[in-house]
Parts: structure tokens; sequence; C-alpha cells
């Protein structure tokens, strides 16, 4: 039995989605513009999307993108960010490169990269990698900043090396943090993949998106943002899950399962 | 018994430089300089020397900033001094290492694991095999007082149960010397009396060498052999009081003890008489 409290909680994020879709249907009916078409005629176009294989294949090539650029970028991030936070030498040298970076929108660096690199996956998933990068760094260099160095200096009267001491007491330890960053870096990849695919049409979700707008298909373009907005929120979820399950040890914190951090 | 000496004279002697047959732990003319903003070359520690005999609980007492822990950092190889040298069993120490284990006021317990796990921790990082790292782990933590809390995360704990974890992982690895900075410091008065009747049961029986740090003259009194008296600004020592009171010693009996009693009134005189002559603290 769920406590009444407990209830609204659970359904609280339904009545949200549910309650937007009516404002959607109202404004549309209210401003009769062609472009603007209403909440239950982009729903219905969601099943003629999703029923197309082509459009089916595009999707999956965006997914697989995605997944790269947000892993390869997790892998590559988490390391620099724990190594930048607990040596200033390491922090004094990537802090300026990534200051630089760090205003420029990364899909304002595709014109340029696709003349290296041409239109295809390598671009595309670059660009994601570069947008997961920078908070995932951020979010692993403040959590390594903050390791508390009596726990680390406990850890070398055992006889950990200083390897050892960053893999085994600093990641661990600033693990909450680092997933907080990672879970940021999930939001901007899929922002970072529709831009990529908006700039290099060629495949993918963001190509049916734009496509459809060229040509005036306004349902199909609706369609696909809720489709897109609705990965977002089962990924965010999804994620929410693990990080949970990860971090079960740490303080406890107020946190929403399907917030868009 | 001992009959106690009516002047304080008798039994308060001065550092003596020469060392015993038995030293553990040598503090050479060490002293440490911190560069600070404000005031620049701050002299934390200045000259200090110490002995420290094997299986002694020798506490360090002085008010806050007289640079207690930094020696404590020093002698844990944590911290090195600006000039000076310690030795652990005649050899300089240059870091930390399993023979001189910490525990800290900070608890600095590993959140990420159980109460087994940070205390099986230390055991396997020495290469222990896991179940037998286990069995010892397990006994430990009965031996605090913990017995049943073995899979709870840090967080679960209150403060006390912290510090006991904290000292049966300390225990696990089984370091020559024990380092504690104001352990029982966070911790509320009830609190902190079971924990040092606790940390006096284990002591006396297996009797590792203790360097306690304290400001808390009871405490001191209480637990040690030696107190060696610190005063501030610069860091340095003041005296060193051997406490002769029978062991094992009662809490209860200890503070009916006239002996008791006179050590720790005269110990907080002498720290008036240098608040006095000093500046205040
Ligand atoms: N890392 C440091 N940098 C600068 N000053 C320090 C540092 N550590 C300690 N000090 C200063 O040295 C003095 C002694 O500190 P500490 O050893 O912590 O004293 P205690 O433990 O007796 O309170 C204090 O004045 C403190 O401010
Ligand atoms: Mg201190």
């Amino acid at each position: 039995m769920m406590s009444p409290a407990a209830l609204a909680r659970r359904t609280a994020p339904v009545f949200a989605c549910i309650g937007l879709l009516a404002i959607w249907q109202i404004a549309s009916l209210a401003l009769k513009n062609d472009s603007f078409p209403t909440a239950i005629e982009a729903i219905r176009a969601i099943p003629d999307i999703l029923g197309d294989k082509e459009a089916l294949i595009n999707i999956l090539a965006s997914l697989r993108r995605m997944a790269i650029g947000f892993g390869v970028a997790v892998l590559f991030s988490i390391p620099l960010g724990l190594l930048m936070g607990r040596s200033r030498a390491v922090a004094a040298f990537f802090n300026p490169l990534l200051m630089i970076i760090y205003p420029v929108p990364k899909a304002a660096l595709m014109p340029i990269i696709m003349l290296w690199l041409g239109v295809g996956d390598i671009t595309k998933t670059l660009v994601i990698f570069l947008g997961v990068s920078l908070p995932v760094i951020y979010h692993s260099f403040e959590g390594a900043k903050a390791v508390e160095e009596k726990m680390l200096w406990s850890g070398a009267a055992m006889g950990l090396s200083p390897l050892q001491r960053l893999v085994r007491i600093v990641l661990p330890a600033a693990l909450p943090e680092i997933l907080t960053g990672c879970r940021t870096g999930l939001v901007l990849a899929l922002i970072t993949m529709i831009t990529s695919e908006m700039i290099a049409r060629q495949s993918g979700a963001g190509n049916i998106l734009f496509n459809a707008l060229d040509m005036g298909q306004y349902d199909t373009v609706f369609a696909m943002i809720v489709i897109v907005g609705a990965m977002g929120i089962c990924l965010d979820a999804a994620f929410e899950r693990i990080r949970a399950r990860l971090v079960r040890w740490s303080e406890p914190q107020f946190d929403l399962p399907l917030s868009f951090s | 018994m001992k009959v106690v000496p009516s002047r304080s004279s008798e039994w308060v002697k001065p550092v003596t430089p020469q060392k015993p047959a038995s030293a553990i732990i040598e503090i050479d003319q060490v002293s440490q300089v911190f560069q600070t903003s404000s005031r620049k070359d701050h002299l934390a520690l200045s000259d200090i020397s110490l002995t420290i005999e094997e299986r002694a609980f020798v506490s360090i007492l002085g008010p806050s900033g007289c640079g207690k822990s930094t020696l404590l950092y020093i002698v844990g190889g944590f911290v090195s001094p600006t000039s000076g040298a310690a030795k652990m069993k005649e050899k300089a120490i240059t870091g930390p290492g399993p023979d001189r284990g910490p525990v800290f006021q900070e608890f600095a317990l590993f959140p990420w694991k159980t109460v087994l796990g940070n205390v099986m921790y230390g055991p396997r990082q020495q290469g222990v095999r896991a179940a037998e790292a286990e069995a010892q782990s397990r006994a430990l933590i009965e031996m605090v007082g913990l017995k049943g809390y073995e899979n709870f995360y840090p967080k679960e704990l209150s403060g006390g149960m912290k510090q006991r974890v904290a000292l049966a992982r300390t225990l696990a690895y089984h370091p020559e010397v024990l380092l504690m900075d104001e352990p029982f410091g966070a911790l509320d008065a009830h609190t902190r009396t079971r924990l040092q009747n606790d940390l006096l049961n284990i002591w006396e029986r297996d009797r590792k060498t203790v360097l306690f740090v304290t400001h808390s003259v009871d405490e001191a009194v209480f637990l040690s052999d030696k107190v060696v008296m610190m005063s501030k600004s610069p860091g340095r020592i003041r005296q060193v009081i051997d406490i002769d009171l029978p062991r094992p010693r009662r809490r209860s009996e200890l503070l009916l003890d006239a002996r008791y009693q006179k050590y720790v009134v005269d110990i907080e005189r002498m720290f008036d008489e240098s608040d006095e002559a000093g500046s205040p603290s």
C-alpha cells in the first residue's frame, strides 16, 4: 500500500505530461496555424515514424553515435578530471585549454571538423564527445578535489601507492559527483546528437526532423520532437536508476528521478 | 604502593635527551614552519625532541594550535618537517607506512565500504587472504563493540560508532604504533567516556605503543603513562610528566583517587600559569 504522499509523488510526472499535452492541444486549436499541429495530430504521426524501417535505421544510427560519443567521453574525462583534481600541475596545464573550449557551442565547431573528417559518423561522434567531456571533466575534478585528505592518508598508511589511491580511494569517493556530471553529459549528448545532424544532414533522428521541416510536414516535425523528448526522459530515468544503485552508500540527498539537470 | 610525592617538582621531569634502550620513536630537534598569507613563516613547532618508549601510552597535551596534530603527522610521515628528523626503530621516517596506524578526529572512513569492508581494507592490502581477513575483521568488530553492524555503511552509524570502526580498521593491519589525533574530540561527553574506557581495555590487553593527541587534561591523565605538555606560539614541549597510576585503571576508582586528582590539578595549574604569562588563548 502506498501512502497518499508517495502516490502523489509517483503520479506527478504523469500528470505533468498530460497537462503539457492539454495546453499544447488548446494552444494549437486557438492559434489555428498550419505550422503548429495539435498534440493529437503529432502523436498520431508517431506510429508512422516508428513503423518505418528507414526511420528506425536513422534513429538507431543516432543512438549508436550518441552511445559511442558518450562512452568514449566518459572513459576519457573521468581519469583526466580526477588527475586534475589531485595534481595542481595537471590542473594548471589543462585549465586554460578547457576554458577556451568551454564557451564555444560544440556544434559551432562542426563545419571545421567536417572539413577535416567529412560529414560521416566520425565528425558527429566527435562533436558529441566534446559536448559530453566538459561537464564530466568538471564534476570529476570537483569531486576529486573535495576528497578528504585524511582518507587518502589512511590509505597511504595501509600501503596504497599513489596510483592505487587514485583508483581505489579518489575514484569511489568522487563517484557521486562524477555521476552527476555524467547525467548532465547524457542530456548534452542527446542535444549535440540532434544539432550535429541538423548541420550535417545525412542520417539520424535530427535528419528526419529537419527534412520534415523543409518539406512542411509539421506533424512529423512535432512527432519527432516528442520522440526525442521521450528518449531523453527514458535515458535520464534509466541512468538515474543506475546512479542511485551505485551510490547507495552516500549521504542521502533529495533527488528527483525525472529531473532535467 | 608508591607514596605520592607532595611536591610537583619531584615527579615533573624536564625532557631528557638520552634515549632509553626500548625507544621506538625518536623525534630529534624537529621544527616546522608554515608559509601563511597573513603572517609569513609561522613557526608551528620549534625544536621538538622527544623519545617514545615501546609499549608506552603517551599523550601530547596542549592548547589548540600548539602543533599537536602537526607533530603527529610528522611521526605518521604525512608531513615532512622543515628541519630535524623523526625516526621509527632507528630508521628515518620518510613517508606513511603500516607500522604506524593513524586514527583521526574526522574518522576518515571509506563511505563506500561497509563496516566489514572498511576493517578488511588494510589486511587485504597487505595480502592477507579474503577468508582470513574477514575472520580477523569480524573478531575486531566484535572487540570494539559493533557486532551486528558488519554490513552497515558509515552513514548509518553515529559518531561514536564511526570512531570505533576507525579504530578497528587501524588495528586490523597490526601497526606497531597507534597515532591518535583527538580521536574522541568530536564526540559527546557520554560517548567519549565510554570510548576512553573501551580503548583502555583494548590497550591493556595487547599494549601497543600509542601516541595520543588531546587537549583534555582528564583524558590525558586517565589514559597515559606519560603526558607531554606543549605550549603554543611557537609550539614547544614544556614538560614531560610520568603518570604513575596503577593499571588496569578503572574510571570510577580513579576519579576518587587523590593521586589522579593531583595530577589533573597540577597540570591544569601549569597551563593557567603559562596563560597568565603569555597571550590569552
Ligand atoms: N598546512 C598548514 N598550513 C599553514 N599553517 C598550518 C598548517 N597546518 C597547521 N598550521 C598551523 O600550525 C599551527 C599548529 O597547528 P596544529 O598542528 O593543527 O595544532 P593543534 O593540533 O595543536 O591544534 C596552527 O597555528 C595552524 O594554524
Ligand atoms: Mg589538531
